[in-house]
């Protein structure tokens, strides 16, 4: 091969076409997966929002529905109105464990204002008499119609509902109020979607001394002390590595955030959060979730090998198809001229050049025959040639 | 007879011997010395630049020392 060939000059320039064509397919798949990645990180994030709100609004249809059973129960209201415990523990005590199986973990009664205290606490019958003074029972009071939302007691991070009880003349009589624990929520979650999640709770809501009593109640670690400004309420995953968060929860934006995208022995993974409020519109906690996207990165490998062999078949074969064009078109028939330019030269008179074409090397050949033909006859004439003719 | 028509006749035997076309090794001859075989006869003058240009383009053409 002559390094200063044209030949060789073409196939460079279309070998360097297919190097760059398969650079910028390249690039231009990873630009795509990336941005693909973004997407469905920020896709998960937001769905896992979505379906968090679904399982709130769920869970309050539910404990409304269940309230909605017991104000038609003239036994019950006539016992709360008649502010007797014993009556009403009694009518009610038995529908707390079939509750709990459903989910709700708090049910309580309130007195009416001004006092508007705890009068009986199903999860906890013993205890009563406490003012809770929460932002719900300070809106039911002020309202007298139902309130619902998420809120950071004592008793842990729920969703609750609380509605006026009235009497059988429609006077208010105490309010009833249920709630579920928000950490069964992400284990419902996982179910649902295959995501891990994990839900955080801001210190500065969360009373330290209730969180040692409340992880010693339920035999849990006590994990105050593993991040500096949120405990974990609940994760489901084992692994620490999906509630990894450096920054303030109170800073993360309403339609949460994609944290990054990670790999673990072949899986990738994308993990990002959302803020919790409570029913105030505080932020007081945040959920984590994990999405395992190798489904979607395999595919999308699979894609661009796919494209790459196509692209470098493609480009393979249209080198070949200009390398032929040009050696049938242009280089075979210059190397018949210097063939026949040679042999004139060498004494060979009688081999013409034969024109193939009217294209520009056909023009050529036209050009080099008529030359030929002169030079020939100028050889005629030349007198120590002509005796040999 | 002049040195340059005797080193045509040399060269034509070595065509002869080795069995290559003649028409063809006379013509790359002819376009790499810048002359034609055909015109170099016993009276032709020697040219001690022709002489060496063309056992040059033998030695190139044909791999042969003349």
């Amino acid at each position: 091969m002559k390094w200063n060939s044209i030949r060789t000059k073409v196939l460079a320039a279309l070998l360097a076409c297919l190097v760059v064509g398969v650079a910028g397919i390249l690039m231009l798949m990873r630009y795509s997966f990336e941005r693909n990645a973004q997407v469905l990180a920020t896709e998960s994030v937001n769905g896992a929002e979505r379906l968090f709100s679904i399982l709130e609004a769920r869970e309050i249809s539910k404990m409304t529905a269940v309230s909605d059973v017991l104000l038609t129960n003239p036994q019950i209201r006539d016992a709360f109105a008649a502010k007797d415990r014993e009556r009403l523990s009694e009518l009610t005590a038995s529908l707390y464990p079939q509750l709990k199986t459903e989910g709700i973990t708090n049910w309580m009664f309130h007195t009416p204002e001004p006092n508007m205290v705890v009068f009986l606490r199903l999860h906890n019958p013993s205890k009563f008499g406490d003012a809770l003074n929460r932002f719900l029972d300070k809106e039911v009071s002020r309202t007298h119609a139902l309130v619902s939302g998420n809120e950071l007691a004592k008793a842990g991070f729920a969703v609750r509902m609380i509605r006026p009880f009235h009497d059988s003349k429609g006077e208010v009589t105490g309010y009833i109020e249920y709630g579920e624990e928000l950490g069964q929520f992400i284990h419902a979650m996982k179910s649902q979607t295959g995501d891990d999640y994990g839900l955080l709770l801001s210190k500065k809501y969360v009373d330290r001394e209730f969180w040692a009593d409340s992880a010693a109640a339920w035999k849990r670690r006590d994990n105050w002390n593993d991040n500096p400004s949120f405990v974990v309420a609940d994760k489901t995953s084992d692994s620490e590595s999906i509630i990894s968060f450096d920054g303030e929860l109170a800073g993360v934006p309403a339609s949460g955030m994609v944290l990054e995208r990670y790999q673990k022995g072949d899986a990738i993974f994308v993990r990002g959060l959302f803020p919790i409020q409570d029913a105030a519109g505080t932020t007081v906690g945040a959920m984590f979730v994990v999405r395992d996207i190798s489904s979607f990165y395999l595919a999308m490998r699979r894609t661009q090998t796919i494209l790459i062999v196509t692209l470098v078949a493609v480009l393979a074969i249209g080198i070949l198809l200009v390398l032929s064009l040009l050696t049938g078109l242009v280089f075979r028939r210059l190397e018949r001229i210097i063939v026949v330019a040679t042999r004139v030269v060498g004494g060979d008179y009688e081999t013409e050049i034969r024109v193939s074409s009217d294209d520009e090397v056909g023009q050529f050949e036209r050009l080099f025959e008529q030359f030929r033909r002169v030079f020939v006859d100028v050889l005629a004439h030349v007198p120590e040639l002509q005796e040999k003719r | 007879m002049s040195q340059l028509y005797d080193l045509k006749l040399q060269i034509e035997e070595k065509i002869k011997t080795s069995g290559l076309d003649p028409k063809d090794v006379k013509g790359k001859l002819g376009l790499r010395s810048g002359m034609l075989l055909a015109l170099i006869h016993p009276t032709t003058p020697d040219n001690p630049e022709a002489i060496a240009k063309l056992k040059q383009a033998v030695k190139e053409v044909m791999h042969v020392s003349l």
